[in-house]
């Protein structure tokens, strides 16, 4: 492992910014942090850089403690939310700006920064002034910025965020083709974001951080098939699992007075008891003989249809593949597909999963 | 409640300038009472402007707006009565969250037991209701913007709320309370909702009718199926949907046939009236149908990449330059490297010259 | 419609100058004047309706020895103290504005707006105030007279103004920035020359000219503070009153020395309008 982080913990008037965070990341790999806003994912990045110093643990690059190393002698890149760039330079400046810095003699500083800009499609844009450059331009000059310093540990701090729809999917295609082929070999990606669907898309690990914790560290689709609890089953999903509290007992699953569901295969072996029983939009499904629910909204997006509905004390959301316009109030039969069921513990760690994990 | 009419506005922020350059063009758009309406599209589109228009917070330079018939293009924003929600929050900082929520009410002199009630009604719909006594300055900023949002709402007397992208500081969770909070206001008050936004996926689970608007223009009006199904410009195609719609370059070879390179293409549409060469077939990644086995009439691709989704995969594939999406099911296998795709007829849109044929 | 809004617009514009230059003009026309034309009336052209003369001009450069006040010297102290002091402000309080505005300070319950208004308050105080203890305390280092003293004190009088200027201007540059700077490998000194400064210069401008223009203008402390060996040219036009008030020569006086306000002034606005102040940020 080449960046070692053991126990970071911050805390500021009383509340923890960083709550013994530790995680161990290789060269040449993509990272996502992935959580809510405020989960901690900035300071995290902020502590990486140098510029927030925790209040304890140790963080490792290449085996050497970062400890007492300033900010402007690490091996960093970052670009943040907010289109960060030098104003009083242009684009070429702009760029080459840390290489000035490092002294590196001038032909190479003309080649990487051509190299850079390149990359990131501003071929052309060397002598423009950064005001005349619009949003995604900017970030992208930022980003060409980090690419040229071929730094050891590039941090993005959800860098598309404040991109139109459009050129945020734009982007990030791009993003994840600059990363696969420019820095592949050598530095270590740290890429923060709320959106799931995005961590997904950027097909790297991912780390799940809830209120300055780590929840969960592991491949993309892992932590999608076997959430580690709850909480990270809800923060990886979009819309967010439905949970539901119900026990088992006597071959089934009981979710209320008159909700029962089959007890699926993967369950077998579990103890009877009380449970949180998990079960994404996507595995709700519309069928003739299934369990009555009534419709408090529906909202259609494209091919889909999200389906908000109410049976017994349960409310879930449902992600139909089909479009249509249900009306509030009405009452749809709908099927809980008990394949895909997850089971945790009450106290929200999982113990079955339809994709192996668990207990 | 009223019916909004825009009547052949335009706008322009520098009328008098010899060549002025129009945020708005001329325009002619019907705001039904009680409708729920969003105004989509790209930075610089002008909806903003438009919305403007409609508060009247910036007045025309041409045009009339008028209000179920009558004439308000010079009426001041506070005679309009109208309630506007900014993409920022608005809060007055000095005062409590429940006197910022009530302000509105108080200026228009409603009795005291009314305000407590809507305030209340209002509190907790957005889940205010335990913060109402805090000062407004300490709360964070998705607590700021609801705030701002309640303002928006607790006159249920309103003409129309007009938001401008109210929802972007706030968590995806709490987005879904929100929008389903903004349709029961909607449907119990029948007040006029109007969203503006660059986001097309709330725009869609949204509204019940979305204006898309590209450089000043209105290009389509419609329900979200048709802006999905029947995208009417290329640019519509584009813009909505996550990925966009497909687009090839195609020749027309028939009656309804067009050609992509040696495959043909049936489609349901009438190709004798177009006359250009600029024709375009899109189609939707999720109505592509994907097979490994060779398919008549299917054009052959190698697959580039699978991305796992979680919900869905989407697969990225090419044949020679052009790239193409196909969104398929998890447990649909894909195949390695070649594979064959067919159009649904019914789901080809073809388009001249960037229009929908 | 448009035509009555221009003509409306020009027509102020040209009333406004008019209340603007009048008082030049006046001056103007008054230096030329000697006694005679001053008490006769009122007359403003010159050669038609009084003999221009240069008398009120050569009185400032006579030496006192022939009738005159001799206004070379405190013309060059006036420029030495108000420059070097301008200087030393803006220097000193462009770097208390940038920790003003980066890092947090705490000593009990004083944060930094505390500090910051404490700056600013000294404007607010009446000068008088500070007259005897300045008054004291230079004669105490034994400064009194002395260009040196005259310096420190115009330093005390004006870094607020720069402090108060920049500290805004600062907390505009957003943060990120500075981080950025660290990041590409810039010690904190260099971070805030190299980027922090290039971009606040507009603002130290500013507060360049204001610093100017105070120290210029400054009679109460030249007056309290100096008396034989160094002399301000306020003090000195204040010199020219005898028992006739010669209107020439003071307005002669009074020309000269806002000369080199005017000049100032017309250089920042050249430098104002060509945009080189865009130092703005999306």
């Amino acid at each position: 492992m080449d960046l070692v982080a053991k126990g970071l913990t911050l805390e500021i008037e009383g509340e923890n910014h960083l709550d013994d965070i530790s995680f161990g990341m290789r060269k040449g790999e993509l990272y996502t942090l992935l959580g809510r806003t405020l989960a901690g994912k900035t300071t995290l990045l902020k502590t990486i850089a140098g510029l927030i110093t925790p209040d304890s643990g140790r963080l490792l690059f290449e085996d050497c403690d970062l400890g007492g190393v300033p900010v402007w002698e690490r091996n960093i890149a970052m670009v943040y939310q907010q289109f960060i760039n030098y104003p009083h330079l242009n684009v070429f400046e702009n760029v080459a700006f840390p290489l000035r810095q490092r002294k590196v003699d001038p032909a190479a500083i003309n080649r990487r920064v051509m190299t850079a800009l390149s990359s990131v499609g501003l071929d052309g844009f060397e002598g423009r002034k950064i005001q005349a450059l619009s949003g995604g331009q900017q970030q992208r000059v930022a980003l060409a910025r980090s690419l040229a310093k071929e730094a050891g540990i590039l941090l993005l701090d959800e860098p598309l965020v404040n991109l139109d729809y459009k050129l945020r999917e734009q982007l990030r295609e791009e993003f994840r083709n600059i990363f696969s082929s420019t820095v592949a070999s050598d530095s270590i990606l740290i890429y923060s974001s709320t959106d799931p669907l995005e961590a997904m898309q950027l097909g790297g690990e991912v780390i799940v951080l809830d209120e300055a914790r780590v929840l969960q560290q592991g491949p993309g689709h892992e932590i999608f098939e076997n959430p580690a609890n709850t909480r990270v089953a809800e923060i990886s999903n979009d819309p967010a699992m439905n949970l539901m509290n119900g026990t088992i007992g006597d071959g089934s699953i009981q979710l209320g007075a008159d909700m029962a569901l089959p007890l699926p295969p993967h369950f077998k072996g579990l103890t009877p008891g009380d449970y949180i029983f998990g079960l994404r939009a996507s595995d709700v499904i519309l069928a003739d003989k299934g369990i009555s629910f009534t419709v408090e909204l529906s909202e259609i997006s494209g091919s889909e249809t999200y389906l908000h509905v109410a049976g017994g004390a349960h409310k879930f959301v449902g992600l139909l593949d089909m479009v249509r316009n249900f009306k509030a109030a009405e009452t749809v039969s709908l099927s809980l597909d008990v394949k895909k069921i997850y089971a945790f513990d009450m106290a929200g760690d999982l113990v079955s999963s339809p994709f192996g994990g668990g207990r | 409640m009223a019916k909004i009419d825009l009547e052949d506005i335009a706008h322009s922020y520098d009328p008098l300038a010899r060549e002025p350059v129009y945020a708005l063009r001329k325009a002619q758009l019907s705001w039904r009472n009680g409708g729920r309406y969003a105004i989509l599209g790209p930075s610089g589109c002008g909806k903003t402007t438009m919305l403007n228009i409609m508060s009247g917070i910036v007045g025309p330079s041409e045009g009339r707006i008028l209000f179920d018939d009558v004439d308000v293009t010079k009426t001041k924003t506070a005679e309009r009565n109208i309630a506007q929600v900014f993409q920022f929050p608005v809060i007055y900082n000095t005062m409590t969250v429940g006197e910022n929520l009530a302000f509105p009410l108080i200026c228009r002199n409603v009795a005291k037991d009314v305000i407590a009630r809507k305030v209340g009604e209002v509190a907790e719909a957005l889940g205010l209701e335990k913060l109402l006594g805090r000062r407004a300055k300490s709360l964070t900023a998705d607590q700021k913007q609801l705030i701002s949002l309640g303002r928006g709402l607790v006159r249920d007397d309103v003409a129309a709320i007009l938001m401008d992208e109210p929802l972007t500081v706030i968590d995806p969770d709490l987005k879904f309370r929100l929008r389903r909070k903004l349709k029961e206001i909607n449907e119990y008050y029948n007040s006029t909702l109007i969203y503006v936004t660059h986001d097309q996926n709330e725009a869609m689970t949204f509204a019940e009718d979305i204006v898309v608007m590209d450089q000043g223009s209105v290009v389509q009006i419609g329900n979200p199926q048709e802006l999905f199904e029947r995208p009417s410009t290329t640019f519509v195609g584009y813009f909505i949907g996550a990925p966009a719609m497909n687009m090839f370059e195609v020749r027309v070879t028939g009656k309804n046939k067009v050609s992509f390179g040696e495959v043909e293409f049936a489609t349901d549409t009438d190709l004798g009236t177009i006359k250009t060469a600029n024709v375009k077939l899109g189609i939707r990644s999720e109505f592509i149908e994907l097979s490994a086995a060779k398919v008549k009439n299917g054009l052959q691709v190698d697959i580039e990449r699978v991305d796992d989704f979680g919900n869905y995969q989407l697969v990225s594939a090419h044949n020679g330059g052009q790239a193409i999406k196909v969104k398929v099911k998890r447990e649909t296998p894909v195949p390695g490297d070649k594979a064959w795709l067919k159009f649904p007829e019914k789901r080809c849109c073809v388009y001249a010259d960037e229009v929908l044929v | 419609m448009h035509k009555i809004y221009l003509s409306l617009k020009y027509g102020f514009i040209c009333v406004w100058s008019m209340f603007v230059v009048a008082p030049f003009l006046w001056a103007l026309s008054t230096s030329f004047k000697d006694f005679q034309s001053v008490t006769s009336g009122a007359t403003y052209i010159p050669w038609l309706q009084f003999e221009p003369t240069l008398e009120g001009w050569r009185v400032l450069w006579e030496s006192p020895a022939n009738g005159g006040v001799d206004i070379a010297e405190p013309y060059l102290n006036s420029i030495i103290v108000t420059c070097l002091a301008s200087i030393i402000s803006i220097i000193l309080g462009t770097l208390s504005a940038y920790a003003l505005s980066r890092f947090t300070f705490k000593a009990g319950f004083i944060r930094n707006n505390d500090i910051t208004f404490f700056f600013i308050s000294q404007r607010i105080m009446p000068p008088v105030v500070l007259s005897i203890p300045f008054f004291i305390m230079l004669g105490f280092l034994g400064l009194l007279d002395s260009m040196v003293g005259l310096i420190m004190v115009y330093i005390v009088l004006l870094m607020p103004i720069a402090v108060w200027i920049m500290v805004d201007f600062f907390n505009k540059v957003p943060r990120e920035i500075d981080e950025t700077a660290l990041i590409d490998g810039c010690n904190p000194y260099q971070a805030f020359f190299k980027v922090v400064l290039p971009n606040s210069i507009p603002g130290m401008i500013v507060a360049g000219m204001f610093c100017l223009i105070f120290g210029w203008t400054d009679f109460f402390f030249a007056f309290i503070l100096t008396f034989t060996e160094v002399q301000l040219l306020p003090v000195r036009i204040v010199a020219l009153n005898s028992s006739i008030t010669p209107w020439w020569s003071l307005s002669a006086a009074a020309l000269i020395s806002v000369a080199p306000l005017i000049v100032v002034a017309f250089i920042v606005e050249r430098f104002l309008s060509k945009g080189n102040l865009s130092g703005a940020l999306k």
